[in-house]
């Protein structure tokens, strides 16, 4: 927006064709339409994980957006199902949603740290499975099933996104969609750690008391930055529903929360698109190494270490250096 | 009440394993589970298969382990936790050793559920009251020995005096001459080691597969904040509370149904909450 | 230097994974069927006995010359994917079927990821035998998935039954894990068991998959002391121990589960005190395996070191896909061909002495023909082995 140099520009550009036009294209040429979804999934959890970055960015380590993403997909499950929403309604109110149960359990437990926030939020996830089986609203054990796709939108009678049901190719719409929000997602993201609030996260990533002592209101910051971390993990879950067009309560587990964590690390947390590198190799290279059938986990956990072994601050620690922004 | 001692015995040793490496390096080892899986595995091949005598079998697993750490440690984590500049790096890093381990558990010893024949025969029963079968009072007994003489060793050794310097000060403990990195190892081996054997002495009794790594660390994880992280003394108290919870826990909840476990995991919520370091720890880890 | 290098190497690994091609020359055309299910991580289990029951089949067929289907033989090619029982990996895995031009997957093996790749496979024209219970996948308007077994809403009313009339049983109690498929298989079965006008004393507790110690959960159920313990949908890994607990605390009745279980496991994690316990099996027993299955069984053992006898009910699902498309050789590219064959289709069943049939059922559960018919064996664990108690149909 503001005083973006010229290399940033040519960046952003590229970025950008790069996935509306380079993806398709080569999708098209090589015939490997399932990649699709493999990309549709990887942007949708990096957007959960653009949140779990976030909380790192205060300092905390956070293994609690499963509870979030599974909290969004059954808010839009219930909407579009019980009450006939519009999907597109849906989303965001999954994510406020989402971004609420943040403020709320945010209160008491954000005043934790390190190791023990860590533990307390992987706890949360395991309790947002148990709730989702517990609760009537959320159908229990049986789930959500054959939630109807994402329905048009116009504006004035002006066709803005098409049904999705009445669509050839449900994929690319799916795919393209999931991509915007992620570049929206971004792009938020890049704009809160460039903006004041982003100094003062970095100021309580380094100590939370000096940056209380000269009158930064941390416990407000904590709980914003929780809240649009879960905000993102929301949307991410709510998306994932509608594609798979069924929510169960396993369908974010304690093993996805890790995952987004583990997301972040490999793309390395100095880097805002960290994340979405480290989905995209987490996710994506399991893809890959389908080939090797039985020996697909030993090279997939292989790879991970040497990875971590020779990078140990992420993969993009590889182009700026080492230790270089913190 | 009996089941409360012999299932916190059992979980206070896991929980040691992991809190003595985490009280050492500061690492929160995901892949403690599959160590303690892999002891299973290995008592179940000496003992199950070749029918090796039972204490051979769960000294073997005891070694296999500690191997295993020392290696981990050396050529792993000591290196991940020189370069990176967040120390919470490893975490991915022990996440990546979950994923080997689960991956070469399920190439070697395969996917079925193991078990091995009774060590002894027999139920303890005393007037109704306290019903017991004789080889789970010998595997508490077993485990509540390990865990005293761990704590001795702790104490009274010096390589136990070395490490226990470590976890409180690594740059005091180096400047005092201790070798750090080698101290680090030997850290790393005794806690895997103490998963080995109780994935050794349980497999008797449950029986182990393949599955029962990644469950088992994230218990282990909550008995640690229980107690307080990188205390001895609580991950001790946080499996035997742990235990004694399910034990007590499940017999009296039960009525609740399908909740009860959302109920445990949520009180277990609260309690963090209003005390965050747990029982014993020092605030903030 | 180093770091550049390596990264550049796993990079050209990776493209060159990503886009070679994977043809494996034989001199008959190849018939890709597909596998989505779990085969790493806990519930590992599963997933393998079924890939690997697909995968023996696959090989005893292309060593004796291949399958022929109308005028054309064929080799047949298993193409495996692991899910990790993640159903946003079971839609990848679904995907990468179409990919491969695959219209016939086995699997997913847990209700989210049968659910999951409904859209998928209603999309890409991909028939798919899940190991799922929700009768909404099955049920119109879906339309291509076929249950590869038998529900326990099925089985379920029939063991029931059976122990009501001849063993007595007046009470049963439930105990299921807390996960959505046993609790949904739980909630059938509870369902089941009072229509039969069976006294439910006790259907409300649960367990952790990852539980060690299983005396404090089943204390409180033991206390009703009922005749019949239900183990609703456990896992392999848990019946052992389920049973160890109940046996050691004195209970004396009986224990009975709607899944099939290994021998094997029964004997090294419960031995004798596993003996009477009831669970559902394939053509394992003496007198019901055909030399077909003895074969088979010898085939998997030698290529596997060790069999499982899970597989006997997962043999059945790759042998529908072949011998419906052999009836109607159109239908293996036209799935619509396949649905329109289901109604009339019938074949021997190779693997069970007797004149059993191949046939597609589930008109009562679910309207639609949308279930393979295997035989519904009951099985009592005895000494080591499995007994058979009865059989009966699906309809």
């Amino acid at each position: 927006m503001l005083n973006f140099s010229k290399t940033q520009i040519m960046g952003v550009v590229a970025f950008l064709a790069i996935f509306f036009v380079g993806v398709p294209v080569l999708i098209a040429a090589t015939g490997r339409w399932d990649f699709y979804f493999t990309l549709t999934s990887v942007a949708l959890l990096a957007i959960a994980s653009a949140g779990v970055w976030l909380t790192f960015y205060i300092g905390r380590i956070n293994i609690g957006q499963g509870a979030f993403a599974l909290v969004g997909a059954y808010v839009s499950a219930i909407l579009v199902v019980k009450t006939g929403w519009s999907f597109w309604l849906s989303l965001p109110a999954a994510g406020l949603f989402a971004a609420l149960v943040a403020v709320l359990i945010g209160l008491p437990i954000l005043r934790l740290r390190g190791v023990y926030f860590a533990m307390i939020t992987l706890v949360l996830t395991q309790v947002a499975t148990l709730t989702a089986l517990a609760l009537p609203i959320t159908n229990g054990a049986k789930g959500i099933t054959s939630i109807p796709l994402p329905g048009a939108i116009s504006i004035f009678s002006m066709p803005l996104v098409p049904d999705f049901s009445t669509l050839e190719n449900a994929r690319m719409a799916f795919y393209f969609t999931a991509i915007i929000l992620m570049i929206i997602t971004y792009a938020a993201l890049y704009r809160l750690v460039n903006s004041r609030l982003g100094h003062l996260c970095r100021s309580m990533q380094q100590n939370e008391e000096l940056a209380s002592s000269i009158g930064v209101n941390i416990t407000y910051i904590r709980i914003l930055i929780f809240a649009i971390s879960s905000f993102f993990g929301g949307i991410g879950g709510a998306m994932f529903g509608s594609i798979s067009q069924s929510v169960y309560p396993a369908t974010f587990v304690v093993k996805d929360s890790v995952d987004f964590m583990l997301n972040c690390f490999l793309g390395g947390l100095g880097y805002v698109f960290g994340p979405m590198l480290g989905t995209l190799a987490l996710y994506f290279g399991w893809d890959l190494l389908f080939e090797f059938g039985k020996y697909q986990m030993l090279i997939y956990a292989t790879l991970l270490i040497i990875i971590i072994r020779f990078l140990p601050n992420g993969l993009l620690s590889i182009r700026l250096g080492k230790g270089g922004v913190k | 009440m009996a089941n409360g001692v012999y299932l916190g015995s059992q979980y206070a040793m896991i929980a040691l394993g992991l809190t003595l490496i985490f009280a050492l390096m500061n690492v929160l080892n995901f892949a403690h589970g599959q160590m303690y899986v892999i002891g299973g595995f290995v008592t179940y091949t000496f003992y199950g298969q070749w029918g090796v005598p039972f204490v051979l079998a769960l000294f073997m697993s005891c070694i296999t382990l500690a191997i295993v750490g020392a290696l981990i440690e050396r050529y792993l984590f000591a290196p991940v936790i020189k370069g990176s500049a967040r120390e919470e790096s490893t975490m991915l890093l022990a996440a990546g050793i979950a994923f080997l381990l689960d991956a070469l558990i399920l190439l070697i010893f395969g996917e079925k559920q193991r078990g091995v024949p009774k060590i002894v025969d027999g139920v303890f029963n005393w007037d109704f009251r306290l019903i017991m079968p004789y080889d789970r009072i010998l595997i508490c007994i077993l485990a509540i020995l390990s865990i005293v003489a761990f704590i001795a060793l702790m104490q009274y050794s010096k390589t136990g005096r070395a490490l226990r310097a470590l976890a409180q000060d690594r740059t005091a403990a180096q400047l005092m001459g201790v070798n750090v990195d080698r101290y680090s190892m030997i850290g790393f081996a005794l806690g895997a080691m103490l998963a080995g054997l109780v994935g050794g002495l349980l497999v008797t009794i449950t029986g182990i597969n393949l599955g029962m790594g990644g469950p088992t660390s994230i218990k282990a994880f909550m008995m640690v904040m229980i107690g307080g992280a990188g205390v001895i003394s609580g991950a001790i108290w946080g499996g035997f509370i742990l235990g004694f919870m399910e034990a007590f826990g499940l017999a009296y909840l039960s009525q609740y149904g399908d909740i009860t476990y959302l109920l445990i995991f949520v009180s277990l919520m609260i309690f963090l909450a209003i005390r965050p370091q747990g029982l014993m720890g020092k605030p903030w880890g | 230097m180093q770091r550049r290098l390596l990264m550049k190497a796993v990079l050209t690994a990776a493209t060159l994974t990503a886009f070679g091609s994977t043809a494996a020359l034989a001199e008959n055309p190849v018939l890709k069927i597909g596998f989505v299910g779990v085969t790493s991580g806990p519930a590992a289990a599963w997933g393998i006995s079924n890939q690997r029951s697909m995968e023996a089949r696959a090989a005893w067929i292309n060593e004796t010359g291949g399958y022929t289907i109308g005028s054309t033989t064929y080799n047949i090619e298993i193409v495996s994917f692991d899910d990790q029982k993640d159903p946003k990996r079971a839609i990848a895995g679904m995907e990468k079927m179409a990919q491969e031009g695959i219209h016939y997957v086995v699997g997913p093996n847990v209700d989210d990821g049968a659910a999951a790749v409904r859209p998928v496979a209603e999309a890409n024209d991909i028939m798919y035998f899940p190991y799922a219970f929700p009768k909404e996948l099955y049920s119109a308007p879906a339309s291509n998935a076929v249950l590869g077994m038998i529900a326990n809403y099925q089985s379920g009313p029939a063991i029931y039954k059976h122990l009501m009339e001849n063993e007595g049983v007046k009470t049963v109690a439930f105990i299921a894990a807390n996960e959505s498929d046993p609790l949904s298989q739980r909630d059938g079965g509870v369902a089941a068991a009072k229509e039969l006008g069976l006294e439910v004393v006790s259907d409300s507790v649960t367990y952790q998959v990852d539980t060690t110690d299983f005396t404090p959960v089943l204390t409180p159920i033991l206390r009703t002391r009922p005749d019949l313990l239900v183990l609703s949908g456990v896992s392999p890994a848990n019946a052992p121990q389920l049973i160890r607990s109940a046996r050691e605390l004195g209970f004396e009745g009986l224990i009975s589960t709607e899944t099939a279980q290994d021998a094997g496991v029964l004997a090294e994690g419960a031995g004798d005190l596993a003996n009477g316990f009831i669970s559902v099996g394939g053509a394992s027993t003496p007198e019901l395996a055909s030399p077909m299955m003895n074969e088979f069984v010898e085939r998997y053992t030698s290529m596997f070191g060790e069999y499982n006898d899970e597989s006997n009910t997962k043999v059945y699902a790759l042998e529908y896909i072949l011998e419906t498309i052999k009836a109607t050789p159109e239908a293996i590219e036209n799935v619509a061909a396949f649905q329109a064959s289901m109604d009339s289709f019938e074949a021997p069943n190779p693997y069970m002495n007797g004149d059993e049939k191949l046939r597609y059922v589930g008109m009562s559960s679910f309207g639609q023909k949308r279930q393979i018919a295997v035989p519904l064996v009951v099985n009592v664990y005895q000494d080591g082995a499995f007994e058979t108690m009865f059989i009966a149909r699906v309809d």
